[in-house]
């Protein structure tokens, strides 16, 4: 199970390589604009971007170079779903990637983390195409999850609960297809849990039962259980 | 009593019933507590109930009467309502508490807070992980539940929050809860299936299937038959969308 999966790997690395880049490069470009001059054309190309990433992840990744491993075709049912959230706030307009001002260094940081990927394999000893890069599943999820997480004003939070939910999966596979590269995006995704859920709370009315206080303990209690689910796997 | 008095009466009387019927309290209940209610009041009360409308007459020992046909509201099911609107009838009872007192009383507790979604959001998710450790789930395919049914049951207030049709919702919530829960098959962990299971249990209508055994018990029959369908009837939607998602991932259902 662990060779198939580092060899669909290998294979998606080698035929793919030239649209690995032009990705990152269009990821770059658009997060520069959106940092430095947003504007609205550019907001829209980046959930654009996020759907086709995503069916790239469905129909390139798991249809194509991974469709040895079992169940491959769930994964990429997955990715189209989260394909559809994308499409969902692009047409409803939700997410306004605008940034808070809050979380500023850690957005910058969760941003730059999918480069710790190929960085991270590399330091294994790992060489290419046989490691992982930033166009792999878990990378872009967390390149999604920093999108969220710089540009937090108003979120698409179906894509945060997907990538929340991919993230455990991802602690799955740290012990199972021996891919350690994976708790980066685990590592990354608690501490958002537990921010994106404040945020959400503070959305809610105040006089909600029960009160702002026992719900906070709540999150931190079950981020603390995820923490230590990672720490075992 | 006033003809007045005796209409005030039954107006109350008919805003707490279709508050008690609307939060998902049995029928015998709601029939018993609105018949002490209105003992305690001074009137006889008379109902009879179906699926969206009741029938209430309030008659007063002179020969007066008031009849009227209600609308019964789509509340949220609600323990606390049950259990202080029962209490609220055996105050009135044994405290021969007037109408006035009644009625402010029942302000107050119909106006207490809501709960919080983001905190029933996390005790859903966390009763389905549960459940997947009863059934015999491991830790991975606990925490795989865990945010398949926090997935689904955030899609279903989303959507019952834009008003979409419940039936779409339920089929809609069980698609997205099951296909993210499928994804402990593709990790080969042993108990996979029970993850993919257990991940559509939020949305089992426990209430309305009790509610309807205990009316058909009790003689309501034509309310009971109507709530075991229309429990039966989100069943079927669960079950469609986790069909779908069986079809998508296994090509069979079995």
């Amino acid at each position: 199970m662990k060779e198939i999966f580092w060899n669909s790997i290998a294979e998606y690395n080698a035929a793919t390589w030239p649209w690995q880049l032009a990705f990152m490069s269009v990821a770059t470009v658009l997060t520069l604009i959106l940092w430095f001059r947003p504007r609205t054309w550019a907001k829209v190309a980046m959930k654009i971007y996020m759907v086709t990433v995503s069916l790239w992840m469905a129909f390139v990744y798991y249809m194509t170079f991974a469709a040895s491993r079992e169940y491959s075709n769930v994964m990429a049912i997955f990715w189209c779903l989260m394909a559809a959230s994308w499409i969902y706030d692009l047409v409803t307009r939700f997410s306004t990637f605008q940034k808070s001002g809050k979380y500023r260094p850690w957005g910058i940081i969760m941003l730059i983390l999918p480069l710790a990927y190929p960085a991270v394999s590399l330091l294994r000893g790992c060489e290419f195409p046989f490691m992982t890069t930033p166009m792999l599943p878990s990378a872009v999820a967390l390149y999604m999850l920093g999108m969220l997480m710089a540009f937090n004003r108003k979120i698409n939070f179906f894509a945060f609960i997907l990538i929340l939910h991919w993230a455990v999966t991802a602690i799955s596979k740290i012990r199972i297809f021996g891919i350690p590269e994976d708790a980066i995006l685990a590592a990354a995704c608690i501490p958002s849990m537990v921010i994106f859920y404040l945020q959400m709370l503070d959305t809610c009315r105040r006089d909600l039962k029960p009160s702002y206080g026992p719900v906070k303990i709540l999150i931190f209690a079950v981020a603390a259980v995820l923490a230590g689910c990672m720490a075992i796997a | 009593m006033t003809h007045e008095y005796m209409v005030e009466i039954a107006d109350f009387i008919a805003r707490y019933l279709s508050y008690m019927l609307g939060a998902g309290v049995h029928t015998s209940r709601v029939v018993r507590n609105s018949k002490r209610l209105g003992k305690a009041l001074g009137v006889d009360v008379s109902i009879h109930t179906s699926q969206k409308t009741a029938t209430l007459t309030v008659s007063s020992g002179t020969g007066d009467r008031d009849t009227r046909v209600l609308d019964i509201p789509a509340f949220p099911i609600s323990f606390e309502w049950n259990a202080d609107l029962s209490a609220l009838s055996w105050a009135a009872h044994d405290r021969r508490m007037t109408l006035e007192e009644v009625r402010t009383k029942f302000d107050e507790l119909v106006s207490k807070p809501g709960m919080n979604p983001v905190f029933v959001l996390f005790m859903v998710s966390l009763a389905n992980a549960s459940f997947c450790r009863l059934f015999g789930g491991d830790i991975w395919a606990m925490l795989i539940t865990f945010t398949a049914t926090m997935t689904g049951f955030f899609t279903r207030q989303h959507l019952m929050k834009n008003k979409v049709n419940h039936y779409i919702v339920f089929i809609v919530s069980a698609f997205v809860a099951s296909i993210c829960a499928s994804s402990a098959l593709s990790l080969g962990i042993e108990t996979a299936e029970i993850a993919l299971a257990t991940s559509v249990l939020y949305l089992v209508p426990g209430v309305p299937l009790i509610n309807g055994l205990i009316d058909i018990t009790d003689g309501h029959i034509q309310i009971g038959i109507s709530r075991l369908v229309n429990a039966f009837m989100l069943i079927v939607c669960i079950a469609i969308g986790m069909s779908i998602t069986l079809m998508m991932v296994k090509d069979s259902l079995l």
